[in-house]
């Protein structure tokens, strides 16, 4: 596991919450501005067809003026016309076969010849408030049977404010929508974030051996509720079969060390037989010494068995692993020196979180193993170094070294290595693997060229929530009293 | 046993064991100690026997019928019994030695072991009991300690110990004439509750024999075999 596991959601941004209330956001908004643009084109096309309604009714009209009246008359009714219905923005043009005006409203022709389109649009050029604006005109032109051509239209100036102001508006609309979800997915990511962690914060403990504890259930009723019971349902079930392996433990070993135990009683009564001769006081002592070597295995067994099983976890504490390994170091240097060996010890303090007889155990089977497999005159170098991602043991030797092709093998129970006829069950690096994984810490073997190189990383020890809420970087302090 | 022990006449134990031949092995090893033993069976009777009558000390396995050891010694720490109790396990569970004395047990021993062993816990027990005085030095023949300053003199000269030789040497001293053994040294001066495959407390004693006991005709560290050592004066 990557120590980066150990701390979700430092950032609610970084949630799938938030990305699903952002996706929302951004479908939503979309959706709005297509809503709105369908709105915006649809108004826009009403109001257009109201425009060239009116400038063809009044097409109509006119023309029928000109059949008649004539062109005399048309120039009256165009003044009377403007004076009575006061259209706002009508534009009339009369111009002879020679595009010259004869009467309205515009000052000449607006266009080089004759245009083809029957919809026209151009500009004119009007004094609004003391300053001359170009407005847009919408027009439709007739022309006469005797060359006469009649333009009327429409200056759409407010059509072009029409669409500044609904352009505004779909904007405002737009942000304050995206603005709205942006704000609800990030309280609904916090909300769910604060749901999370509260669960993964009791999921840690309960990892930790906190064993009694339950994921929090609120009585919402909601999804996180029914995933809550559903774990605590499997919590107590797991309790269960652990309370049951701790039973199977205990009865096993019983049933192995009650007879042990009464086999070295009868063997020490016969040592206090003054009868005995040399020969079978040998035989004794070598039996003695069978039931010793008996007893250290099935310890072994059973801590391994333990540390697989988790249950060990109960007892676990914060503990300095670095004045542990001093510790270790100096009741281990003296024995590897009377073996021709030297052990050097260079430690930091480095916080973990440990069943503290089982570390024990560990650093002693790694030395113990160092000092079998490296040899006479090699040097042990024990490093504990505290780093960001928690503290990292070393166990170094300059020995022989383990091949790369059996390295993996050296951690399978039961396996010595061939140079190692000698001493050991063949188990003390699978009860390392054991208390390694137990710790949920990551064990490697590495050439220390040469030699061997244990390398066993720890996750740093759970700090204090208090502490870790307060933990402010430490360049920002000076910062502080400078601007005071 | 010829350890030289002192004599233990007076004390009066009580052994609750269900298994007759442990039961048979223990008791027969203290009674020639010296020691008048009581034997209780199981769990109910070993609980009645305690609360009846005073004894110096209690040794209880934890597996009996009709009552589990632990419970023994809270019901008796319940009632305000301070009798000092050891406790004798086949149980299998590593956290199993912090339980019991978490329990209010007093020491704690996993079966198999040597009778040695137990009898030196045994004893450790009894002189606790009686506690040692508050002191700021220790002697033994011409062995002086200063606590307070951690330094080791012999016949005034001073001697050249590291912190945990000076730890391992107060130890033996507190208990002088008392065998100590391996693991009750590995459990008391480095605070390590584990099985050493190679002899590392014989050499540490060895260095501090060394420093203590070379250069003079008396030794005070001697070794028990099969169980362990002792701080003694054997000259006077």
């Amino acid at each position: 596991m990557a120590p980066e596991d150990r701390q979700p959601f430092s950032n609610s941004f970084r949630t799938s919450a938030f990305r699903l209330a952002i996706a929302y956001c951004l479908l939503f908004t979309v959706s709005v501005s297509v809503l709105l643009g369908a709105i915006y084109l649809i108004t826009r096309s009403v109001l257009a067809n109201e425009v060239d309604n009116v400038i063809l009714i009044e097409l109509d009209a006119l023309a029928d003026e000109y059949d008649r009246e004539g062109q005399a008359g048309i120039g009256a009714e165009l003044t009377r016309l403007r004076d009575a219905w006061g259209r706002a923005g009508a534009i009339y043009l009369l111009v002879d076969p020679q595009l010259q005006k004869r009467a309205g409203n515009l000052s000449s022709w607006p266009f080089a010849g004759v245009p083809k389109e029957r919809w026209l649009e151009f500009d004119i050029e009007a004094l609004r408030d003391g300053r001359m604006v170009r407005d847009p005109v919408r027009a439709r032109v007739v022309e006469f049977p005797d060359g006469y051509r009649l333009l009327v239209g429409t200056e759409v100036s407010e059509r072009r404010q029409f669409q500044e102001r609904f352009r505004a508006a779909t904007l405002w609309a737009i942000g304050s929508t995206a603005l709205l979800g942006a704000l609800l997915g990030l309280w609904l990511s916090t909300r769910l974030v604060a749901r999370v962690r509260a669960i993964s914060s009791a999921c840690q403990q309960i990892v930790g051996g906190d064993f009694a504890r339950r994921l929090p259930v609120t009585g919402l009723r909601d999804e996180f509720d029914s995933v809550a019971v559903a774990v605590n349902h499997v919590l107590t079930r797991l309790d269960q079969q652990t309370a049951t392996v701790r039973a199977t433990f205990d009865s096993a070993a019983h049933d192995l060390r009650g007879p042990l135990f009464r086999l070295r009683g009868r063997l020490e009564e016969l040592q206090g037989f003054a009868s005995l001769d040399a020969e079978a006081r040998g035989s004794v002592d070598h039996a003695l010494k069978d039931i010793d070597s008996l007893q250290r295995t099935l310890t072994i067994l059973l801590q391994i068995a333990q540390a697989e099983s988790g249950t060990a976890l109960a007892e676990s504490a914060r503990i300095d692993l670095g004045e542990l390994v001093q510790e270790i170091s100096e009741l281990y240097a003296p024995a590897a020196h009377a073996q021709g060996l030297d052990l050097a010890c260079d430690t930091q303090v480095a916080w973990v979180n440990g069943h503290r007889q089982l570390l024990t155990q560990l650093l002693a089977n790694l030395i113990e193993n160092a000092v079998t497999y490296a040899g006479r005159g090699a040097l042990i170098r024990l490093t504990v170094r505290a780093g960001e991602d928690g503290a990292r043991l070393e166990v170094a030797d300059n020995g022989v070294g383990i091949p790369i092709e059996d390295r993996e093998r050296a951690l399978r129970p039961f396996v010595r290595l061939s140079r190692s006829a000698s001493a050991g069950s063949g188990l003390g690096l699978s009860l390392v693997v054991a208390i390694v994984r137990l710790h949920e810490a990551h064990l490697q073997l590495e050439d220390n060229a040469p030699g061997l190189r244990v390398v066993v990383q720890f996750h740093a020890a759970r700090p204090e929530i208090a502490l870790q809420a307060r933990a402010v970087p430490p360049e920002a302090a000076p910062h502080v009293n400078a601007t005071v | 046993m010829g350890t030289g022990r002192n004599a233990s006449t007076n004390m009066r134990l009580l052994l609750i064991e269900d298994d007759p031949e442990a039961a048979r092995f223990i008791l027969k090893g203290l009674r020639e100690s010296g020691y008048s033993v009581e034997h209780a069976a199981d769990g109910r009777d070993g609980l009645f026997r305690a609360t009846e009558s005073r004894f110096d000390a209690i040794i209880t396995d934890r597996m009996l019928p009709h009552m589990d050891g632990l419970a023994i010694v809270q019901l008796l720490r319940q009632q305000g019994c301070e009798t000092p109790v050891l406790v004798l396990s086949a149980l299998g569970n590593v956290d199993d030695r912090v339980r019991g004395l978490r329990a209010g047990g007093d020491d704690y021993l996993t079966k198999p072991f040597a009778f040695l062993e137990l009898l030196a816990r045994v004893e450790a027990l009894l002189r606790r009991k009686s506690g040692p005085p508050a002191t700021t030095t220790l002697k033994v023949a011409d062995l002086e300690l200063d606590l307070l300053g951690r330094r080791a003199r012999r016949a005034g000269r001073e001697i050249d110990l590291t912190s945990k030789e000076f730890t391992l040497l107060e130890f033996l001293v507190r208990r002088a004439g008392q065998v100590v053994t391996r693991t009750m040294l590995l459990e008391g001066v480095w605070d390590l509750q584990f099985d050493p495959q190679t002899n590392l407390i014989d050499v540490h004693i060895s260095r501090l024999r060394q420093a203590v006991d070379r250069g003079f005709d008396r030794a005070l560290i001697h070794t028990v075999r099969g169980a362990g050592y002792v701080v003694r004066d054997d000259g006077a």
